[in-house]
C-alpha cells in the first residue's frame, strides 16, 4: 500500500513547524526522513499515525485521504512505534503485543485464538518467542524496543511508521532492529537520525530542513557533502562502504564547514 | 529502566493468568459475602449469622416479615448500610483505576487530585442553599456533586497542563492545592450555615460516613456503579493503551481526544454520586488498584472488575471497624482509610523512589 503526503501543514503551539512537505513511499519501499533536531520529521510521522491533526493538507493511504477513515479503520492498515517508552502500569510483555489487535476488537471482545496466534507470531518475528510473560517495565532498552515493534507487527498493518526506532540502543541492537525491518516487505516510513543507517536501510530518503522537504531520492543521490553542509552544517567525506558497498559519510569531527551558520562563532578545532 | 526492585522477579508467576484472575473473583465474592453477613450479625446487639440469613431469605421470598427487632435491625438498618459499604467500595476501586489511566498515573485518586474535594462543595453547597431538601441524600446532592466534581477536575486538568507540559508530579501538586482551596469555601460554607446540630453532621458526612444508608439511597449510588463498570470496560483495551501514551493509543486507533473526554465524564460523575452518598473517603481508589496490578497486572480487562471487588469488599471491613471499634460512638469511615491509606502511599512512594523511577 503506497503512502502520499500532499502539501503537508502542520501548527504546533502556534508554530508552524512543517510547511509544506511532499512526499511519496511506494508500495513496499522503506522511505526515510532525516533531517536535524526540528526539522519537522517526527511531526510528519505524527499525522501519519493520526496523533496530530494537519493544518491543511492530505495524508493518503492508497490514494484515500485518511480523514474519511475512522482512526480504528486508520489503525488497520497503518501502525506506530512512536518514541514514547510507557509508564509503569505492570503490563506483561504479551499485553502490551496484544494492544496491536485493538483496532479488530469490539469492546467486551476478549481475544480469540487468531489473535493469541498473531500475537506469538509476532513476538516470534522479533526473536522475543515465549517471552511473553515478562514484565515489560522489566525488559532491556533493546528487548522493550522489539516488543513495540512486535506489537506494530501485531496490528497486521500495510505501512509502518517508525519514529527514531534505534534511540537508546547500542549498536548491536541498532543493527538487529535494522536487520528485522529489512526482512519485512512493509511500506516503511521511518525518521532515522543516524544517516549512515539511513543510507543503509532506506530505498529512498527525504531530507527535511525547516518543516519542507530539500531534497528526495536513493541514498546515494541525495547524502552529498554540499547538502550535508547546507542543511545539517557539517564538514562530511562520502565514499564507500568497504563491507556493504552503501554509502558511508564519514564526519570532519574537528571543523565545521566554513560558511555555516550554524557554528555559532566557536573557534575551529576545539572537540 | 533495567534495574528492578529487589523483592521483584521479572516474571511474578504470571503464566496463566486468565484462570487466576478467574479464581481470584470468586474467592473474593465468596469473602465479600461472609464479609457483608459478619457487618450484618454485628452491632449493639448482635445477631447470629443463620439469623441474619433466615431473615434475609424471608424478605427475598416476599413472605411477610416475621414481627419483631431482628427484622427491624437486619433489614431495616444493617443491611443497606453493609450494601452501600459494598457499592461505595467497589465505585471507588473502579473510580481510582479508571483516574489512574487518565492521568497515566498510578498514584492518582480522585481523594489526592482533588475531584473529591469538589464533589463535597458541590453537594455543600446545595445543601446550604436548600437544594437538598430531599434529605442529605437526594438526587439533587448528587447532581451538584457531579457539577462540583466536573468543574473541580477540568481546573486541576488546566492548572496540571498549563504551558504545555504535563508532569505527574505537577498534576498531584494541582490536585493537592486546589483540593485544600475548595476544602477551605466548603468548610466556610458549612459554618456559615448556623444550625449547631446541622453543622455538625455535615462535618461527619464530609470525612467519610456511611450512618445516611437506608434502601432508598442505595438506588443512585448502585445504578451509577454498575453503570460506570460497564462503561470502563467497554473501554478497557483503549484504556491500555492510554497508559503507554498518547501516541501508542492513537497509533492502535484508539481517538484519544473522546476517550480522555469519557473517561473525564464517567470519573466525575461516579465520584459525584459517591461523594454525595458517602462524603469524601481517601485513598480506597489510591491502594485497591495498585494492589490488584500487583496480583493480575494492569490489564484493564481485568484490573477494572477485579478493583470493584476489592474495593467493595476492603470498604465492608473498614466499616465494620468503624461501628465496633468505640463503644459510644461510631468512626467516620473516611478516618480509617486514612489511616490505613495515607501509610500504604508513603510506602509506595518509597518503593518507587527505591526502584529509581
Amino acid at each position: 500500500m503506497n503512502v502520499g503526503i500532499e502539501d503537508l501543514h502542520v501548527a504546533y503551539a502556534g508554530r508552524n513547524v512543517v510547511a509544506g512537505v511532499h512526499l511519496m513511499a511506494a508500495a513496499g519501499e522503506i522511505a526515510g526522513l532525516v533531517g536535524p533536531n526540528g526539522s519537522g520529521k517526527s511531526t510528519v510521522l505524527r499525522t501519519v499515525y493520526r496523533h496530530l491533526r494537519p493544518a491543511a493538507g492530505r495524508v493518503l493511504l492508497a490514494g484515500a485521504d485518511i480523514r474519511t477513515l475512522t482512526p480504528g479503520q486508520t489503525a488497520r492498515h497503518v501502525a506506530a512505534l512512536p518514541q514514547e517508552r510507557g509508564s509503569d502500569f505492570e503490563l506483561a510483555v504479551r499485553e502490551v503485543v496484544a494492544m496491536g489487535r485493538t483496532p479488530y476488537k469490539r469492546a467486551f471482545a476478549g481475544e480469540d485464538r487468531d489473535d493469541r496466534e498473531t500475537v506469538a507470531r509476532s513476538l516470534a518475528a522479533v526473536g522475543m518467542a515465549g517471552q511473553d510473560a515478562r514484565r515489560f517495565a522489566a525488559l532491556s532498552g533493546g528487548e522493550r524496543q522489539r516488543v513495540l515493534l512486535a506489537r506494530a507487527f501485531a496490528q497486521d498493518p500495510d505501512v509502518l511508521v517508525l519514529d527514531e526506532p534505534t534511540n537508546h540502543l547500542d549498536v548491536r541492537h541498532q543493527v538487529e532492529l535494522l536487520a528485522l525491518l529489512r526482512a519485512q516487505r512493509r511500506t516503511t516510513l521511518i525518521s532515522l537520525h543516524d544517516l549512515n543507517a539511513a543510507a543503509s536501510l532506506c530505498d529512498r530518503l527525504h531530507v527535511l530542513h525547516g518543516g519542507r522537504v530539500v531534497a528526495s531520492g536513493a541514498p546515494r543521490a541525495v547524502l552529498t557533502p554540499e547538502l550535508l553542509a547546507e542543511v545539517f552544517g557539517v564538514r562530511a567525506a562520502v565514499t564507500e562502504h568497504p563491507l556493504t558497498g552503501d554509502p558511508l559519510i564519514a564526519f570532519d569531527h574537528r571543523r565545521l564547514p566554513p560558511s555555516s551558520p550554524a557554528s555559532g562563532g566557536g573557534p575551529d578545532g576545539e572537540g | 529502566m533495567r534495574e528492578d526492585g529487589p523483592v521483584r522477579d521479572d516474571t511474578a508467576g504470571r503464566a496463566g493468568r486468565g484462570v487466576r484472575t478467574g479464581v481470584l473473583a470468586v474467592g473474593l465474592g465468596a469473602a465479600l459475602v461472609v464479609a457483608l453477613t459478619v457487618a450484618v450479625s454485628l452491632g449493639a446487639t448482635d445477631i447470629a449469622p443463620d439469623r441474619v440469613w433466615s431473615v434475609v431469605f424471608r424478605r427475598l421470598g416476599g413472605a411477610p416479615p416475621r414481627p419483631g427487632t431482628n427484622d427491624l435491625i437486619v433489614w431495616q438498618l444493617r443491611l443497606p448500610r453493609a450494601l452501600l459499604a459494598a457499592c461505595v467500595g467497589a465505585g471507588l476501586g473502579l473510580v481510582g483505576t479508571a483516574t489512574q489511566a487518565l492521568v497515566r498515573n498510578p498514584l492518582a485518586d480522585p481523594y489526592l487530585l482533588g475531584i473529591s474535594n469538589g464533589a463535597s462543595l458541590g453537594a455543600v453547597g446545595a445543601i446550604v442553599l436548600g437544594a437538598g431538601t430531599g434529605g442529605l441524600l437526594g438526587l439533587g446532592l448528587s447532581a451538584a456533586a457531579f457539577a462540583g466534581a466536573l468543574a473541580a477536575f477540568a481546573l486541576v486538568w488546566f492548572m496540571a497542563r498549563r504551558g504545555g507540559g504535563f508532569s505527574p508530579l505537577r498534576l498531584v501538586l494541582a490536585g493537592v492545592g486546589i483540593g485544600q482551596f475548595l476544602s477551605g469555601f466548603t468548610s466556610y460554607l458549612v459554618l456559615q450555615a448556623g444550625d449547631e446540630q446541622q453543622t455538625r453532621s455535615v462535618l461527619f458526612w464530609l470525612m467519610g460516613s456511611l450512618s445516611g444508608a437506608t434502601w432508598q439511597v442505595l438506588w443512585p449510588p448502585v445504578l451509577a456503579v454498575a453503570a460506570g463498570l460497564l462503561a470502563l470496560q467497554a473501554r478497557a483495551r483503549a484504556m491500555n493503551a492510554l497508559i503507554m501514551g498518547d501516541e501508542t493509543a492513537a497509533g492502535v486507533g484508539v481517538d484519544v481526544t473522546r476517550l480522555r473526554r469519557e473517561l473525564f465524564v464517567v470519573t466525575s460523575l461516579l465520584t459525584g454520586v459517591l461523594v454525595a452518598v458517602s462524603g469524601a473517603v481517601g485513598f480506597v481508589g489510591l491502594m485497591v488498584p495498585h494492589l490488584c496490578r500487583l496480583v493480575v497486572g494492569g490489564d484493564h480487562r481485568r484490573l477494572l472488575p477485579l478493583s470493584a471487588l476489592t474495593g467493595a469488599l476492603l470498604l465492608v471491613v473498614v466499616d465494620i471497624v468503624c461501628r465496633t471499634a468505640m463503644d459510644t460512638q461510631e468512626l467516620p469511615v473516611g478516618v480509617v482509610t486514612a489511616m490505613i491509606g495515607a501509610p500504604a502511599l508513603l510506602f509506595l512512594l518509597d518503593r518507587r523512589m527505591a526502584v529509581g523511577r
